[in-house]
This record gives structure tokens, C-alpha cells and sequence, in this order.
């Protein structure tokens, strides 16, 4: 999606996103302009009044102007209620039409690939439902109803301005029509102004952000003066920007307020010398006054929603550009049942590269037999988290074929093969809610006496028993009351309550303390038999106990067989081998 | 500030008062805003004075042929510009001294909250979450300043209704009387409006704090979400949450829409019954038509201001509910209490004291129970422990990031509590698992604000193992990091904070597992090199590696809230079984999986 497309388009694309918007438009803005048409009855029947009875040199008939009144009063109220009707059904729709976008907005940025939501800030990822869709629903409530309600009124009153004296309205037109370009142009240049402001802000809330955050390290080093210091800067020169930018707006604005004044002036003279030559009445002129009123103020509420409809459009872009993005990982159409057997793997010719080149995988073939426990090694940045990431499919290779269980892995229904295969990440990440809740993200039907098991079976039972509230324990925001290892745990946990058939664990365990780890090892190799296993090991134990060893460097797998061939051979396997093993000898 | 139920008159009074605390702040600003706000007023109220004079003296005699306009027209004009030149300047007054006064209070605000929170122990901390903080010294403190923008504008319009009023009275005192009386029927029906609708805007803040925080958790752990097929288990609930957000929406706006049109109607009616009023006063010879246009005009003037002082109780409110989440951190008084000893950062390295100490995080079991060891100068110790044995509250302690309950920590003899602000930080060294770097270049972030040369930073980064990656940074040392330093790995990240300390040559280095993201090979590079590196430090290493304690002179090994053992590694494994178990686990389970093999 490109920046050129208009926001008519935009508005377009967003009414076909979301229909539930584009509900009853058409009466609602009808409703909204009859509403709005009520207030031109006032200067009317102010006239009338002034003409036919108080400047009558016949005098004037009290019930005559009590007859125009209750006319007056009658479509008043009728203005209130259908204006009212209006208001209330754009509410309903808007508010509607923008949930359902903002849940399809989070829906299309879920599926996404990993790769895709782990280069976005995630605060980004956040505001796209977030403020982004606040936005555009401020704009549809408070803009979009005074934008509609406004230039039915500018319709209007131009329109009786042009029936009591044309050449008169021509003069308030061409005078609105100055002062709106007045306005625009000022916007634009203080559009500019408010972009530095941004800047500035941005810069001071960055610093001070940091700074807050930091507050452990400033103290351990400290180094309080500095950041003082740093901050306060920041923060003056954010207040110098945006009181100059304050300043110059205000007298951009009140400049507007001078112009109103001429205008009235020019009505005022105009309509004193054309009214004398055309027979125009005193009401007539009067009635003007407040028509150019009833014309100048909704163009100020036009133009400040004119910017507001900027943002508004920046919003809903970004929110489309969302809904367009291409989702990498998708359910297969013609999809293919995984064999109820144990699950083989195989990667043929596979290759990947980040969309902004850099290639982390080369050319892997590997087989892996259905059953089998294997060991993954290398250094840091050889490609061993993506070549996991492959073989769960939460990334699709670049080059290349995976299959598991015989069945090419795109072809296989997700939901299918995240309930046979497992992953479990570095980070134990665990959602704010209890223990047992977090293992249930693994089978959202397990049963409390299920979980307590799996928790016996992996070894973890003490564990669990020296926690205050057992599995009921809350775990706190993105689980900051567990220690690194303990978090680890439970998404061990959670990755076999779902008794998977293909395990893929990615240092899982590398925060658990030593003995802890044995335990936990020997208590997974016993429940896996049977069960096809792969560990990218922290701990090079691990791979000595595999069936076969995968070692990887700068993205290609150099050596695989077992830990004996390997030593034998004495290439790269040896090497971080000897490594590890002086690393480990305690004495 | 914290009274009971909120009401209309609390929020009012309350209002008041802070809007006080912050004018005495910046006195002058409020007086030149309030002052143009007032000029404002006047030009309005002499607008329509203006109009109605035009009208009697100019529209209706020329119209009605009684009179020729040549000579009226330039006074008239004249007049009708001079107003409106007024109405600008005094915008111009008002809106520039409001801004002045909003946006000091602000930029104060931000620097008071920093200050506060930086002399706050670590256990204040501890109680809060980091986002909440951000959020109190970004959103909070503009909620908090909110009312600071229109306040005197809203004196203005108090200005012009009392001004009309009179002006209304002088002319007619029965249309005066009217035009007061719907006046208020207004306003009360605005303040009604505004009240009840802030009340249900609040519920729909929270709806909107839940959807932002069920977002924030699931992109956050998307690749959890992911790896186990839940995206729709997750999706559900984000949507249950944003439907909810749309029901509390539907229900503000559609109660703020019905108290709108009445308060737009309103003045409406007010006019036309006006006019009614007006020609029977007209009649009966005790009004001009000028006049009856003046007040007219008046009260379309007022139309609009009048609706705005709704939103200045919403400001208000909303002023308070900011202001109550920065005045809490304000109003945290755990102070860290300082001694006022200087440190003495040349004299090499330190030995350390420490005491029966007793520790206990707020609501929890005790750490520590009479925690005792000591350390000789020079010495690299080795902390080792079972998970969760206290291991990294041990360094916080040591680094002063805590402070005991009972008992004390000593350097050199000194007790840690006994040096000034800023002052033990010269001589202890502390870096943690997770390395924070600042927005800043490489050597920024190992300099850290102290005087250090080039050759002093790269010195240091050697040392740590992180010479050679940054060479192969775009910009070599002077490298901008980015937000938290995100472009580098978490190896790199740790070798960056490891330098900040080593180039302070801190008598006591503190690292709490703090090259857990290193591969182990250069790891133990680091270690060795800093072991020979001769470096003027006495040095704690938390760490699991065996590799690691064997690097060590001696051991502590912690358990049980206490001391268990301290000697060096051979000793403890004689000694110690529990020690011995954790250890050697690895070198255990490789030697009975060998007695398998074979």
C-alpha cells in the first residue's frame, strides 16, 4: 500500500474491511443534516420578525409573532430528535465497525510470521489496535459527525444567504472561501512546526524512559547527577520547541479571528450600499449578521477536523497495511493428514535468508528417524534456533523441502501439527495468570490432577509442592515473580502436558541449576522414548547421549552421527567437545 | 486531595487547589494568560454592543430610506475591526501564557518525579511496575496539567457571562432576569452532562487499558502463542476484551450525543423566546431594535463558550485522576539513607565484611538468616547455590542496591551505609545478568557519563572480551547503540556492561552471572584475563559453570538462608556433599552414562 492513495480510497477500502460501518450511512447522514438544518430557523424567524412586524409601521400583532415562534419551536424539537436519531446510529455503527477492525487488525498480526512480529517493535504492534483504531473511532465520533453537521450548516446558510441577496452571499462566499485557504495554509505551516514537536517529544520521553528504567545502573554507578543532567535537557529544549510552536500557532489562529472581523465589516458596508440600491429590509441585513456566524464557525470545526482526519488516515493506512500484509504461514488447501505412526523428519536442499538477505541457513539435509533423539550443536549464531523454528514451521524455508512423517510440512493443517509437535523456546514466557492456567495454554482441557501429574512425571514435584500456592500460584506480569529457570519449567510443562509426538526443544533448560538440569534430562529421556526428540543442547551431556548429533556452523551442517564417530573424526564436534569437557571437570 | 466520593463540588474544590499548587509555580504566566482572557471577554461583550449601534444607527435608518449611509460607514467598519482586533490580541495573551504556564508545569513535574525517584530505595522499586512509572512521568503528568490549557479560558467565559449579564440588565432588566435564568438552566444541564459521561469515560479508559494489555502480552509472547497453536484461544480473548471496550463506548457516547443536541438546542430556544419577549418590549416603546439585535447577537456569541464549560469539569476531573498517580509517588518517602564518607577508589583492592545479615523481600520468606562470611583483599570468590538460594540478592546486597534488615556489610572496614550519595559506586563494581544499555554510542555506554580517555575505554573493552566485535561495528566505538542496544546479541550486550565496570577499577567487582549469554569458550577467555589482567579488585562471581569456580580462589557456598561452607573448591567438595552434588551433576551423569555405555 503506497501513501498516494487518496483517503477517499482509504475510506472505501476501510467500508469494505469493515461493512458494519457502512451500515445505514446514507439515512444517518440525511437524519444528521435535517438535524442540522434547525439551526438556520433562528436568523429566519428573526427576520421575519424584525421586517413584517416590529419594523411594521403598522405596528406589531403579539399573536402573529407567537404563531412564527411556535412554528420556530415546533422545528426545533424536531431538529432535536432526528438529529439525535442521527448522532445515536453512527455511534452504534462506528463503535461496532471499528471493534470488529481492530479484532481482525490483531487477528491478521497474530498469524503473521515470527520473523514479522519479532522485527516490529512491539510497541508498534501494539498501537496498531490500539491507538491507531482509537483514532480513526475519535475521528468517526467527534470528526466525522461535526464534519457532516458542519457543512450542512455552511449548505445552508449559504443557500439563505443567496435567497435573501445574492450579491451579498457572493461577497460572505468568496470571503469563506479566502479564510478557509487562510486556514489550510496555515495548518500546513504549522503541521511542519508540530512534526519538530513530535521530535523533541519523542526525543525527552526516550531519555527519560530510559533513565527511569535505568534506575538500578545509575545508582550502581553513580551516576544520578548525569542523568539529572540529561534528562533536564532533554526536557528543555522539548519546552522550547513547543512554546515557540504554542506561540506561533496562537497568533496564526487569532490572525483568523481579524479576518472574521473584515468579513463582517465587508457584509456590513456591502449590504448597507446594496441594500439601499435593491430594496434589501433591515431583518434582511440583521438575518446576515448571524448567518455569517452560523458560516464561520463550523469552518473552524471543518478545518481543526481536517487535521484530525490527517491522522485519522495515517491510522487507518497503517491499519490496512496491516490487513494487507501477506500472511507467510498459512493453512494448506489442499491439506494432508499427518500419519498416526511416530514422526520421521526430513530436510532436503533447505535454505533460508532474512527478506533482507543475510543467508542463515544453506543447503541442510538431514534425516531424522521416527523415534530418535537428537542433539543439535554449535556456536551462537550458526543457525541452530532457526533451523528449529523450520521444523516447527514458524518459519517457512526459502529454499527447499521439509517433510515430517512423510507429508511435505506446508501441507500439513497447523492446528494438526501444533497439537503433534512441540516447541519450547529459550524464554520461558509465561502469560499473567496461575500456573496451572500457563500449562494450559499446551491442552486447554487438562485438568488440574493432568498438570499435577506432568509436573510429577517431569521430577518437578518438589518444585512444585515449595511454591506457596501450589498450581494456583499467580506468576505476575509476563512471569516476573518466577526466577529464569523457574519459568523455564513450566514451559516445559506446558510443552508436555500436549503429549506430543515430535518434541523440539530449543536450550530449554538453560537456566536451571545444574543438578536440577540432570534430574530434569534423565526424567525427559525416559518419557520420550518412543517419541521423536530434538535439543538444540546448551550442555554438550545432551548430545553426548543422543542417537545422532546435528552440528552446525555459519549456517551449514558440517558433521552429523553420533557422539563416538564424531570424536573419532575429530573435526568441529571434537573441538566444542574438549571445550566443554575442561569447562565442566570440577577438578 | 484523596476524599471520599467524588462529586461535582469535590472535583471543583479539589480542582481549585491543585490548579493553585501549580499557579504559585509560575505566577505571572497565570496572571498575563487570565488577563488576556479577560480582554477576550470585553471584545466580545463590545462586539455585540458594537453590532447593535451599527444596527440602530446605520442598518435600520439607511434601509428605511430615513437616511443616506455616506459618512456612517467608516466608523462603523472602523468600529467593527477594532473589536475584532481586540478579540485576537487578547487569544493571542491568553492562549501564549497558558501554554507558558502548562508547559513549565510539565517539564517540572518530569524533573521532580526523576529527582524523587532516584533518591527511593530499590524496595520502593520493587512494589512498582516499570511501565506504570513511564506512564505516570508521560501520560499522567499531561492528564495531571490538563486543566492548566483551558483554565483561563474558562475564567474568560465566567468573565463574558457575568459581563453579558450586566450589559443584558443595563438594557432590559426583565430580558436580563430571562436571559440569567436560562443561562443557568444551561450551564446546570451541561455540568449534569459532563459529570455523568466523565464518570462512564473513566470505564472506558480501563476497557482500553485491558484490550492495550491483552495485546501487549500476546505479541510479547507470540512465538509461546505460536509454537502451541493458541492464536485463536488468544484471539478470542482479545476480542471478548474489545467488545467490551465497544459496549462502554456506545454507552458514553450515546448519553454525551443526547446532552450535546440539548445543549446546542437550548440557546436556540432561548433566542426565539427572546425575540417574542423582545417585540413586546419593542412594542411597548422600552426597547430599540439595536438593542434587541445586541443581546441576540450576544447570546449566539455565548452559544459556544458556554458549551465549554462541560469539558472544563472533565479537565478537572481528569487533572485529578492524573494528579493522584504522581502525587503517590511524591508522597513515597523510603528514602535511601546516606552516611557521608568519601570514597577512596586508589588504594587497591578491598576486603569485605560481611555480617549476620538478616534479609526479607516484602511479603515473603526470609533469604537470609544470619548470613556471615569473610573475604581478603584481592581474592576472587565464587558464590555458588541452588536455584532460588539468594545468589543474586547476595550481590544487591553486596553492591547496596538493598540494604540488610539487620546486621551490616563492610569494606575495607567501612560500612556500606556510611558513604555519601554516589560516592560507593567509585568503589564497588556491580554488574548484573541482564546488561541495560543506554541510547547511546559504545563508548557512552562504557564510559558512563565519568571522564575516561579512548585509550582507557578500549583498555577496558579488551578486558572484557569485546574489543573485537565493536571494531566490527559501522562505527567502531562510536557506534549508536539504539534503544537498549536491541542491534547487538545478548553475549555482546553483557561484554558491553562488563567493560562499564572494569574501567572504573572498582576495589570490589560484583558480577551476578553476568556473562551467562557469552559462549562458554570466550567465557572462560574473559575469566582468565581478568584473572590476569593483575586488575586492583576484589571479585564475587555468581555462576553455575564449573568452569567459572574453578577460575575462583575460593568458594561461599550459600543454602538454607545461610553460609553452608567457604573455602576453597578441593575443600568444599571434601566437605560439603550438598555442594558436591550440585557441581559435579554434570560430571556425575557423564560418568554413570560411560558405566552404561560400557
Amino acid at each position: 500500500m503506497s501513501d498516494q492513495m487518496t483517503t477517499g480510497k482509504l475510506i472505501r477500502r476501510a467500508l469494505a474491511e469493515s461493512p458494519v460501518l457502512a451500515e445505514g450511512l446514507r439515512l444517518t447522514l440525511v437524519m444528521a443534516m435535517v438535524g442540522q438544518a434547525i439551526t438556520i430557523v433562528t436568523p429566519v424567524v428573526f427576520q421575519q420578525i424584525i421586517d413584517e412586524e416590529i419594523l411594521n409601521p403598522a405596528g406589531i400583532d403579539i399573536g402573529d409573532v407567537i404563531v412564527r415562534a411556535a412554528v420556530a419551536f415546533a422545528a426545533l424539537i424536531v431538529g432535536i430528535v432526528v438529529g439525535r436519531a442521527a448522532l445515536l446510529r453512527l455511534v452504534r455503527t462506528s463503535s461496532a465497525g471499528l471493534s470488529d477492525l481492530r479484532t481482525m487488525t490483531f487477528n491478521h498480526l497474530l498469524r503473521q510470521s515470527v520473523l514479522h512480529v519479532q522485527a516490529e517493535r512491539r510497541g508498534n504492534l501494539v498501537s496498531r489496535v490500539t491507538s491507531d483504531v482509537t483514532t480513526l473511532q475519535e475521528f468517526m465520533e467527534w470528526g466525522g459527525v461535526s464534519l457532516v453537521v458542519a457543512s450542512s450548516q455552511v449548505l445552508l446558510a449559504t443557500a439563505v444567504m443567496f435567497y435573501y441577496e445574492w450579491r451579498l452571499a457572493l461577497i460572505s462566499l468568496v470571503g469563506v472561501t479566502l479564510y478557509l485557504y487562510l486556514m489550510r495554509w496555515f495548518q500546513k505551516i504549522l503541521r511542519r512546526n508540530y512534526d519538530s514537536v513530535r521530535v523533541e517529544v519523542g526525543k525527552s520521553l526516550g531519555v527519560l524512559s530510559e533513565s527511569i528504567s535505568a534506575i538500578p545502573v545509575v545508582r550502581a554507578y553513580g551516576v544520578e547527577t548525569e542523568t539529572k543532567e540529561r534528562v533536564a535537557d532533554a526536557l528543555e529544549s522539548r519546552f522550547q520547541r513547543e512554546y515557540k510552536t504554542n506561540w506561533f500557532g496562537n497568533s496564526l489562529f487569532s490572525s483568523a479571528e481579524v479576518f472574521a472581523g473584515a468579513m463582517t465589516t465587508a457584509i456590513v458596508v456591502g449590504g448597507v450600499v446594496i441594500g439601499v440600491s435593491q430594496g434589501m429590509t433591515a431583518g434582511e441585513l440583521i438575518a446576515f449578521f448571524f448567518l455569517t456566524n452560523l458560516l464561520i464557525e463550523p469552518l473552524q470545526i471543518v478545518v481543526e477536523t481536517l487535521e484530525f482526519s490527517q491522522s485519522a488516515a495515517s491510522g487507518l493506512r497503517r491499519v490496512l497495511e496491516v490487513l494487507d500484509s501477506e500472511v507467510e504461514i498459512e493453512d494448506p488447501d489442499n491439506p494432508v493428514d499427518l500419519p498416526d505412526s511416530g514422526l520421521a523428519v526430513r530436510f532436503d536442499g533447505v535454505g533460508f535468508s532474512y527478506p533482507t538477505g543475510g543467508n542463515v541457513l544453506t543447503d541442510v539435509r538431514v534425516e531424522i528417524k521416527e523415534g530418535s533423539r537428537v542433539a543439535v550443536v554449535g556456536e551462537t549464531g550458526s543457525g541452530k534456533t532457526t533451523f528449529a523454528k523450520l521444523l516447527v514451521r514458524l518459519l517457512d524455508p526459502t529454499e527447499g523441502v521439509i517433510e515430517v512423517g512423510g507429508v511435505r510440512l506446508d501441507r500439513v493443517p497447523l492446528a494438526q501439527l501444533r497439537s503433534r509437535v512441540a516447541f519450547v523456546p529459550q524464554e520461558g514466557f509465561l502469560f499473567d495468570d496461575t500456573i496451572a492456567n500457563n500449562v494450559r495454554y499446551g491442552r486447554l482441557d487438562a485438568t488440574d490432577a493432568e498438570i499435577f501429574t506432568a509436573f510429577h512425571e517431569l521430577d518437578l514435584g518438589d518444585w512444585l509442592d515449595a511454591l506457596p500456592g501450589g498450581l494456583e500460584t499467580m506468576v505476575g506480569e509476563r512471569g516476573a515473580g518466577m526466577s529464569a529457570g523457574e519459568r523455564q519449567l513450566v514451559a516445559l510443562v506446558r510443552a508436555w502436558i500436549g503429549s506430543p509426538d515430535l518434541l523440539v526443544l530449543d536450550e530449554a533448560t538453560s537456566a536451571v541449576d545444574p543438578s536440577l538440569d540432570v534430574a530434569l534430562r534423565h526424567a525427559m529421556d525416559r518419557l520420550i522414548k518412543g517419541r521423536t526428540s530434538v535439543t538444540i543442547a546448551h550442555r554438550l551431556a545432551t548430545a553426548e547421549a543422543a542417537d545422532d548429533i546435528l552440528v552446525f556452523e555459519r549456517g551449514y551442517v558440517v558433521e552429523q552421527g553420533p557422539h563416538r564417530h564424531l570424536i573419532e573424526r575429530g573435526g568441529v564436534y571434537a573441538d566444542l567437545y574438549a571445550d566443554w569437557s575442561a569447562g565442566t571437570k570440577t577438578v | 486531595m484523596r476524599s471520599g466520593e467524588l462529586t461535582p463540588w469535590s472535583v471543583l474544590r479539589d480542582g481549585a487547589r491543585l490548579i493553585a499548587r501549580f499557579v504559585r509555580r509560575h505566577p505571572i504566566a497565570f496572571v498575563i494568560a487570565v488577563s488576556g482572557a479577560a480582554l477576550y471577554a470585553s471584545a466580545i461583550i463590545a462586539a455585540s454592543r458594537v453590532i447593535g449601534w451599527v444596527t440602530d444607527t446605520v442598518v435600520v435608518p439607511v434601509l428605511d430610506g430615513n437616511e443616506s449611509y455616506s459618512g456612517l460607514l467608516l466608523p462603523a467598519a472602523v468600529a467593527i475591526l477594532a473589536v475584532a482586533i481586540l478579540k485576537a490580541v487578547g487569544i493571542v495573551v491568553r492562549r501564549t501564557g497558558a501554554g507558558y504556564l502548562q508547559l513549565r508545569t510539565r517539564q517540572d513535574l518530569r524533573n521532580d518525579l526523576l529527582d524523587h525517584q532516584l533518591s527511593l530505595k530499590m524496595s520502593w522499586f520493587d512494589k512498582q511496575s516499570i511501565g506504570d512509572l513511564l506512564a505516570v512521568a508521560d501520560a499522567d503528568v499531561d492528564q495531571g496539567t490538563g486543566v492548566l490549557g483551558p483554565l483561563p479560558y474558562a475564567s474568560g467565559v465566567i468573565l463574558l457571562l457575568i459581563g453579558s449579564f450586566v450589559m443584558i440588565t443595563l438594557i432590559d432588566p426583565w430580558i436580563g432576569l430571562g436571559a440569567f435564568i436560562g443561562l443557568i438552566i444551561v450551564i446546570a444541564i451541561d455540568i449534569r452532562g459532563s459529570w455523568i459521561t466523565y464518570k462512564m469515560w473513566e470505564e472506558v479508559q480501563e476497557a482500553r487499558g485491558r484490550v492495550a494489555s491483552v495485546a501487549h502480552e500476546s505479541f510479547d509472547g507470540a512465538l509461546t502463542v505460536k509454537s502451541l497453536g493458541r492464536e485463536e484461544y488468544v484471539s478470542k480473548r482479545f476480542g471478548r476484551e474489545s467488545d467490551q471496550l465497544r459496549d462502554r463506548l456506545i454507552d458514553v457516547n450515546s448519553t454525551w450525543t443526547t446532552y450535546q443536541t440539548v445543549i446546542r438546542a437550548l440557546p436556540q430556544a432561548i433566542s426565539i423566546v427572546l425575540i417574542v419577549v423582545g417585540a413586546l418590549r419593542i412594542d411597548a416603546g422600552l426597547l430599540t431594535p439595536g438593542d434587541l439585535v445586541t443581546v441576540a447577537y450576544l447570546l449566539a456569541l455565548l452559544a459556544f463558550p458556554v458549551q465549554l464549560i462541560g469539558f472544563v469539569l472533565w479537565d478537572l476531573a481528569g487533572s485529578q485522576a492524573g494528579w493522584r498517580r504522581i502525587e503517590a509517588i511524591f508522597e513515597a518517602e523510603d528514602f535511601i539513607s546516606y552516611g557521608d564518607r568519601e570514597a577512596t577508589p586508589e588504594v587497591g583492592p578491598a576486603p569485605v565484611l560481611t555480617d549476620r545479615v538478616h534479609f526479607t523481600y516484602d511479603g515473603s520468606e526470609p533469604v537470609f538468616e544470619g548470613l556471615s562470611f569473610d573475604l581478603r583483599a584481592g581474592v576472587t570468590v565464587a558464590v555458588v547455590g541452588p536455584t532460588a538460594s539468594g545468589k543474586s540478592t547476595l550481590s544487591l546486597l553486596l553492591a547496596r542496591l538493598w540494604d540488610p534488615a539487620t546486621g551490616d556489610i563492610r569494606i575495607d572496614g567501612r560500612s556500606l551505609r556510611s558513604f555519601a550519595a554516589s560516592e560507593l559506586p567509585r568503589e564497588v563494581g556491580y554488574v548484573a545478568q541482564d546488561a541495560f544499555l543506554f541510547d547511546d554510542t559504545v563508548a557512552g555506554n562504557i564510559a558512563l557519563g565519568g571522564g575516561f580517555s579512548q585509550h582507557e575505554i578500549v583498555q577496558a573493552a579488551s578486558l572484557a572480551g569485546a574489543h573485537e566485535f565493536i571494531m566490527e561495528l559501522p562505527a567502531k566505538y562510536e557506534t549508536v547503540l539504539g534503544e537498549r542496544g536491541t542491534t547487538l546479541s545478548g553475549g555482546q550486550r553483557q561484554r558491553i556492561a562488563l567493560a562499564r565496570a572494569l574501567i572504573r577499577k572498582p576495589r570490589l567487582l560484583i558480577l551476578d552471572d553476568a556473562t551467562s549469554a557469552v559462549d562458554p569458550s570466550v567465557e572462560a577467555a574473559i575469566l582468565r584475563s581478568l584473572k590476569s589482567a593483575a586488575l586492583p579488585s576484589t571479585i564475587v562471581v555468581v555462576a553455575y559453570r564449573p568452569a567459572s569456580i574453578r577460575l575462583a580462589d575460593e568458594v561461599v557456598y550459600v543454602d538454607e538462608k545461610r553460609v553452608v561452607a567457604h573455602g576453597t573448591h578441593h575443600e568444599l567438595l571434601a566437605s560439603t556433599p550438598g555442594y558436591a552434588r550440585l557441581v559435579q551433576a554434570y560430571e556425575e551423569d557423564a560418568r554413570r552414562m560411560e558405566q552404561e555405555a560400557s
